[in-house]
């Protein structure tokens, strides 16, 4: 009985409760759909959120319009635009030029074009990055901040090499002193890395995909195997029986010897800067010399990208203006570069970088390679990574000709099985 | 990380009887008129949520979320309050998980196995349409490009004034055309903006941005088929379509050239040539996935070298496992041992630490110049990682250290299960310690366990984990793809995610309802074995 009472006195309390609040509720939702007109929404990575949460406020408020950033992991920001509802999707999105392929093939970003002053302070090769079009070429994402490894020297220990020849002459001379010590720090480890390998891969004339006519990067043009690098390749073997550079050192490895002083080189990035400056290692970045080709590294671009979700928000315009001009400003980019400790893609900007260790990284970064934006890139990795493994795991390695020649012929099966 | 299902028997009796009196207390307490309290206050809350998101959904018009927030707040309110309701109580959030976590993740599955969803083929067909041709215009050569204000002119009408950035002249753009007017009209900023323009109201704010969508959608006519549109807020540029999409046969048309490109079912318009629009639009492809992986010599070349790795891997560290968690159990139940807390503590600690965590330790320790195991213990030169065969030992070694506590608890429980008189009836018969084991301690032991061994096997067939973090797959055959330690999962993944064009979702969600069968058989044969196991006991 005593129950039944209760229930019912429960069942008062809780519509009372729920009156209450159908009284207060609406004021929310009322309040959202005033400003659901002109906010921008933005995904970005945490690393990077102060500097975007700045630079799009004062955006947003030159030109009245409310900005949203919301922070995702940066690999999701990818993957995620997949599966998102239209109404929570994002209008404009922190991007690696890497995805652009991907991304414009699965129509989630939209082509932009900037004017002609923009044009002029971002530099080809860096908008490049974000060109992506099998019949014509479109630009889908402003370039903002660039990444490239280099050379660190450690210049308390030898000193800043010229040529390659000096450069493996004293990286062998000071591996030799002592059984701890490494010649050349490059991460590979048994997965292998053809990211930081790729100056020593440049530098024997090797490239990923060739170009069309068109300008864009042709996916059947392969030139791993290419005349020259195979050419070149027996060098790889000459490195690996004096254990110039050997696939058993991995990120831990090489970093820890750099640190510790048992090695004089280490081929890393910007990312590396402040671990060596804290470590205390007086050093000088530049880019790895010469070899037979220009021992170039991978650029990595970040931008922004226009998704294609902007449009039937009704904000496109909006967002164009942020990604396509204001992002390209040299003030927004100084703004971000600072952020990260990254070099900025405008011009204008990159004249302002006072640290001598982020100018050098990027002089270090003249005639990089932009990594392939084409999804079949995905075919690559591991396969590159894998030949330089197998060629340069000391004894018992594999000749690197065979190596890079399998790893091409496995590649193109790859690419064709798509 | 996901893990094994934990062990259902409790370690220890006593322990066991302990922990129990406390929660009957509890439910004594809170089946009063105190617990009633606390449930009216709590249903109270979740229902004041519920009708405040009732009423955001209703003014944002999501009707289906609508209906189903009000009916799942309606049966939470009923099933606690009716006492009839009160098994459902326990019922319903088991439900809800099953569904949840299991079937909606199946179904999706096989849906995506049916279809060609990968990169590429990620949008409906008409959203693929108006991609490609957004994607489609091209810049002239010499095309202009013009600083632009939107305005309105004398009748209201929605105009862009223009500025050309090169030669400064100035013109009001329509859907008719260019009509130049003075450049003495117009202001402009020192950045070049304009500023405004006589005769015309320049838009700005609120009403500039609430006529986005008739902003970029005006096309100003320049010649042939060339027309200027705007750009962002203050930028306007002549493009040119390279293709025209020609609605009543659903086809596109190159203009340049009339190459026509067709439908092709399968998600994409296509040339006669063989060259493909993007993007393209997820569609339905029937068995094309599963025939995929039967004539594609990508999958069915290293598929038998990898299913049978596959399954040793499984197997070994499932049996080496159980061997180990035993063969401790047993030497850690001796009554009177000293420190035998500790030592059951210690051996749990693997089991403890987050598998990836372990794993990349792993990793560190084996490589074969720099890690502890070669340079520190061993003093030899073991290539741990970097020999095919090396690498398969490792990988099932690291499987087993993170695998053993886990038989070792099941073990310790399932031992003191066994009814000391059997044990003892099997002495007085003179049974020695060997066969006493093996006679009487095993079977009783398996009846337990052997379940949760094919639980476990089930579980390393799949230990996608364990491999990809601690080799990678490899290290590399010559084959393409698959590497020495690949077992199918991660070869799949490798499959789907790293070849090909970009992801594939569809080759990969059918390749996983393969290897769902395969476990599935083999558990139905361990399981049909484990009750003929049952009977001789």
């Amino acid at each position: 009985m005593l129950n039944k009472q209760m229930a019912r006195v429960g069942t008062v309390l809780l519509a009372a409760v729920a009156v209450a609040l159908l009284v207060l509720a609406p004021g929310a939702p009322a309040a959202h759909k005033a400003a659901a007109a002109t906010t921008i929404r933005i995904w970005t990575d945490q690393d990077r959120k102060a500097a975007v949460d700045r630079v799009t406020s004062a955006w947003g408020n030159s030109k009245g319009v409310e900005v949203e950033v919301v922070v995702k992991p940066f690999g999701k920001i990818r993957d995620d635009l997949k599966t998102i509802q239209a109404g929570q999707a994002p209008d404009v999105v922190v991007a690696a030029h890497d995805w652009t392929g991907q991304l414009a093939a699965d129509g989630l970003v939209v082509p932009i074009v900037p004017n002609k002053a923009v044009l002029k302070l971002v530099p080809k090769y860096a908008r490049d990055a974000f060109s992506y079009g099998t019949g014509v070429a479109r630009l889908y994402g402003m370039p903002t901040t660039l990444e490239n490894v280099g050379l660190f020297v450690n210049t308390s220990l030898v000193k800043v090499p010229k040529t390659w020849a000096a450069l493996e002459k004293s990286a062998l001379a000071f591996k030799r002193k002592s059984a701890d010590n490494l010649a050349i720090a490059v991460q590979q480890g048994a997965g292998g890395d053809a990211y930081h390998m790729y100056p020593f891969f440049s530098g024997l004339c090797g490239y990923v995909f060739g170009k069309t006519k068109g300008g864009s990067l042709s996916p059947s043009n392969i030139g791993l195997g290419n005349k020259a690098f195979l050419k070149n390749a027996p060098l790889i073997d000459k490195w690996n029986r004096e254990g110039l550079i050997t696939s058993k050192v991995d990120s831990s490895t090489a970093q820890n010897a750099f640190l510790k002083g048992q090695a004089a080189y280490w081929i890393t990035g910007p990312w590396n800067i402040d671990t060596v400056r804290k470590a205390g290692v007086k050093f000088q970045i530049i880019q790895v010399p010469k070899i037979k080709c220009r021992a170039a590294p991978f650029l990595g671009v970040n931008g922004f990208m226009v998704t294609k979700f902007a449009a039937s928000h009704g904000v496109e315009s909006a967002a164009k203006d942020l990604v396509a001009s204001y992002m390209a400003g040299a003030n927004a980019q100084q703004d971000l570069a600072a952020a990260n400790g990254r070099y900025p893609a405008n011009v204008t900007a990159g004249k302002r970088i006072t640290d001598p260790a982020l100018r050098q990284i990027g002089r270090a970064s003249t005639g990089g390679v932009p990594m392939p934006n084409i999804p079949q890139m995905g075919s690559v990795w591991d396969e590159l990574g894998g030949a330089w493994v197998k060629s340069t795991k000391g004894s018992g390695a594999t000749p690197a000709r065979s190596a890079f020649a399998t790893a091409a012929a496995n590649i193109r099966k790859k690419i064709a099985s798509g | 990380m996901s893990r094994a299902p934990v062990p259902t028997q409790p370690a220890s009796r006593s322990t066991a009887a302990a922990v129990g009196a406390l929660p009957s207390r509890l439910i004594a307490t809170f089946s009063g008129p105190v617990g009633f309290a606390l449930k009216i206050a709590l249903l109270s809350i979740v229902n004041a949520l519920s009708v405040w998101s009732l009423t955001t959904l209703a003014s944002r018009d999501k009707w289906v979320p609508f209906i189903v927030l009000a009916l799942a707040t309606l049966a939470i309110d009923g099933i606690y309050l009716m006492r009839r309701a009160f098994p459902l109580k326990f019922l319903i959030p088991g439900t809800i998980f099953l569904l949840g976590f299991q079937v909606i993740p199946v179904l999706y599955t096989v849906e995506v196995a049916f279809t060609n969803y990968s990169t590429g083929h990620v949008l409906e067909k008409n959203e693929a349409i108006t991609g490609i041709q957004g994607a489609a215009l091209n810049q002239p050569e010499n095309g202009r490009t013009y600083s632009m204000a939107p305005a309105r002119d004398a009748n209201g009408k929605l105009v862009l004034v223009l500025v050309d950035d090169e030669g400064g002249r100035a013109y009001v753009g329509t859907p008719d055309g260019l009509e130049p007017i003075p450049s003495s009209a117009i202001r402009r900023d020192a950045d070049g903006a304009i500023v405004s323009a006589k005769g015309y109201r320049l838009l700005k704010g609120s009403e500039l941005f609430g006529l986005d969508k008739q902003i970029t959608a005006l096309t100003i006519p320049t010649s042939g088929q060339k027309a200027i549109r705007a750009e962002g807020l203050d930028t306007a540029i002549e493009l040119e379509p390279v293709l025209r999409y020609d609605r009543a046969h659903d086809q596109f048309v190159r203009i340049k050239d009339g190459v026509v490109f067709r439908d092709n079912d399968r998600g994409s318009f296509v040339s006669a040539g063989g060259q493909e629009l993007e993007p393209g639009w997820k569609t339905g492809v029937g068995l094309k996935n599963f025939s995929r992986m039967i004539h594609n010599p990508l999958v069915r070349g290293p598929f038998l070298r990898v299913f049978v790795w596959t399954f040793v891997f499984a197997s070994v560290v499932v049996l080496l496992s159980f061997s180990l968690g035993l063969f401790l159990a047993i030497t850690l139940d001796k009554k009177g041992m000293g420190l035998q807390r500790l030592y059951r503590s210690l051996l749990v600690i693997p089991y403890a630490v987050p598998g990836f965590l372990s794993l990349l330790v792993w990793q560190g320790l084996l490589n074969d110049d720099f890690g502890v195991v070669n340079r520190g213990i061993l003093h030899a030169h073991i290539p741990w990682l970097f020999d095919p065969n090396w690498a398969k030992v490792s990988v099932i070694l690291v499987s087993l250290w993170l695998t053993f506590p886990y038989f070792f608890l099941v073990s310790l429980g399932a031992l003191q299960s066994i009814p000391s008189e059997l044990t003892e009836a099997a002495k007085v018969d003179g049974a020695g310690a060997w066969q006493l084991f093996r006679k009487v301690t095993l079977p009783l032991l398996l009846i337990a366990v052997a379940p949760l061994m094919i639980a476990s096997f089930a579980f390393n067939f799949n230990n996608f984990n364990n491999i990809y973090l601690l080799t990678g797959g490899g290290p590399a055959t010559d084959q393409p793809i698959a590497g020495s330690t690949d077992i199918l999962i991660s070869y799949t993944w490798k499959l789907a995610f790293a070849a090909g064009k970009g992801a594939d979702y569809g080759l990969a969600s059918a390749v996983a309802i393969v290897i769902f069968f395969i476990v599935a058989a083999i558990s139905t044969i361990g399981f049909a074995r484990t009750r003929v196991l049952e009977n001789v006991a």
